[in-house]
């Protein structure tokens, strides 16, 4: 028995020697090289887009509408928006206002044979007799799905799979206060082929804890919009929402190993957050009035107290009006959340190949940067390592891409490099190459 | 005497137009950097729901800065630019609103 025990010691220190040796070779040597090279500059604020093996990458602009840009470079509008020109096509009924517009976009997992894509937008065609004022249900969001002509650069069909995601339609007493504020928007085809739909509370203090409105939800449908059979929302909820008790999702990834999903959202001038989904849960945002030991608030939300135009230690903030409020059996707690700051996660896609290096598996997370009552302003991409069981970091690196600007859209190719739109007006693609 | 030259000094100071003191685009340049460009995007060309802020005279820039640090509401976002106009001194407005004048975004 000794001996075995002293054979085993001897084998474990020389595998640790072995394995630390191997490691730090590894991390050592294995940084990748990291450049990024403008794809398209001069677009009028890019929101999302979606990559093809041979590299046509479909892109929205909140304002404008749907477009492709070929291998060759060769730009095509396809589906545009009320009021725009130029393109193939025409929704009359889409709309951009403050945040919301024509957000993401993600390609059907068949893709090659159906040539179908998936894009949110903000829509008037089914507001019905709602929309009269911020208080009442506002159907303004929608999730649509597009066939395209063989060529790509048209639509021949259009079915709303989604059509009662709720939008903000007036000016409120909050900062950010115009309409369409908190109006989520990120698309992503997760595992099975399945569709997520990520939102946004609509400065609407009800909207994040109720059973039925989709305002501060994240949804997983199928490609005809209806419920995943497997989501497990509390009784009496809508079937189709994944997970609720969000303030405003803009980022929203599957991880590799495991295709556990993970958002990021903004924080309330405290506390942006990365957080793991878990079927059924809650992201414990909250911001009704006369709820938690708060009272009125401005235009019966919350989301900004106590003092909303007024800087002031986002900790203490946190305390009155937390993003992940722990008096909820469900709660999801975050993974990360910015050391309390809230600089404004956006976009968020985890890095895929063997070409990222020691960042391979990491979740690049876009910050946009809000510099509010002493917060560095901190535009940035984050590259986050997450623990395996997606409650905490073990690593966070600045991705080195040389500028700072409002990183908004993020999403991997196929080829394992990562797309990046910024509200500047422009779409970098962003490579590594290993070392090794 | 020196009442007598005193008072001919107030009388040519009187006598002379008003002119405002012209600010320096380059201050200004660097005070953008420090508060509104995160929000309104490189050279106030207007980003995300921000507006575009360059482009306009001298006086239009001058003016809305001065109602947002006296607490003026004008538009859906006033609490936001209130609270970055409040500590802008009158030399700081008259830099910013220089820079922006003639800033412009190249790309």
């Amino acid at each position: 028995m000794k001996h075995t025990v002293k054979k085993t010691l001897v084998a474990s220190v020389a595998s640790a020697l072995v394995m630390g040796g191997t490691v730090a070779v590894a991390a050592g040597m294995d940084v990748p090289i990291i450049k990024a090279t403008p794809v398209l500059e001069g677009l009028d604020k890019p929101w999302d887009m979606a990559v093809r093996a041979d590299g046509t990458m479909f892109f929205t602009e909140k304002c404008k509408g749907l477009s492709m840009r070929s291998p060759n470079g060769q730009v095509t509008n396809i589906y545009g928006m009320k009021g725009s020109s130029g393109y193939s096509s025409s929704g009359a009924d889409l709309f951009c206002e403050g945040q919301a517009g024509m957000m993401g976009v993600a390609p059907d997992r068949n893709f090659d044979q159906n040539r179908r894509l998936y894009v949110a937008s903000t829509s008037d065609k089914y507001h019905g007799s709602g929309c009269k004022s911020n208080f009442e249900r506002c159907d303004g969001n929608i999730v649509m799905r597009l066939t395209l002509s063989e060529d790509l650069k048209s639509v021949t069909d259009r079915t709303d799979i989604v059509t009662d995601i709720q939008y903000k339609p007036f000016e409120s007493n909050q900062p950010f206060g115009g309409p369409g504020a908190h109006n989520g928007g990120r698309l992503r085809v997760g595992p099975g082929g399945y569709l997520w739909i990520a939102g946004g509370d609509r400065h609407r203090g009800v909207c994040p804890q109720s059973p039925k409105l989709l305002c501060g939800k994240v949804l997983r449908v199928d490609t005809d919009g209806n419920a995943h059979p497997d989501n497990n929302p509390p009784a009496g909820f809508d079937k189709r929402i994944y997970t609720y008790g969000h303030r405003n999702v803009q980022g929203i990834d599957f991880r590799p190993s495991d295709g556990k999903a993970f958002t990021a959202e903004h924080g309330p001038w405290h506390s942006d957050e990365i957080t793991a989904l878990v079927n059924g849960g809650n992201a414990g945002w909250d911001p009704q009035e006369m709820t938690a030991g708060r009272g009125a608030c401005p235009d019966k939300y919350c989301g900004y107290e106590p003092e909303q135009m007024d800087g002031m230690d986002p900790a203490v903030r946190a305390s009155y009006m937390p993003m992940s409020d722990t008096r909820f059996d469900d709660l999801m707690p975050p993974t990360w959340n910015n050391n309390g700051w809230s600089q404004g996660t956006s976009s968020a896609a985890f890095l895929k190949g063997e070409n990222w290096g020691i960042y391979e598996g990491r979740l690049a997370t876009g910050v946009l940067g809000i510099g509010f009552g002493g917060t560095p302003i901190g535009q940035r991409i984050d590259m986050v390592g997450i623990t395996p069981d997606g409650l905490g970091i073990n690593a966070i690196t600045r991705m080195p891409v040389g500028f700072s600007k409002r990183f908004r859209g993020l999403v991997m190719a196929p080829d394992n490099s990562l797309y990046v739109a910024v509200d500047e007006g422009e779409i970098y693609r962003i490579t590594a190459t290993s070392q090794q | 005497m020196l009442n007598l030259v005193g008072l001919i000094a107030v009388g040519v100071a009187l006598a002379l137009p008003q002119v405002a003191i012209a600010g320096d685009a380059a201050a200004g340049d660097h005070r953008y950097h420090q508060s509104c460009h995160a929000c309104h995007g490189p050279a106030g060309k207007g980003v995300s729901s921000y507006p575009k802020i360059s482009g306009n005279p001298v006086e239009y820039t001058r003016e809305k800065l001065k109602a947002y640090r006296a607490g003026q509401k004008i538009g859906p976002n006033s609490g936001l630019m209130i609270m970055m106009a409040k500590p802008l001194t009158d030399e700081e407005i008259e830099n910013l609103s220089a820079y922006l004048k003639d800033a412009k975004y190249e790309k």
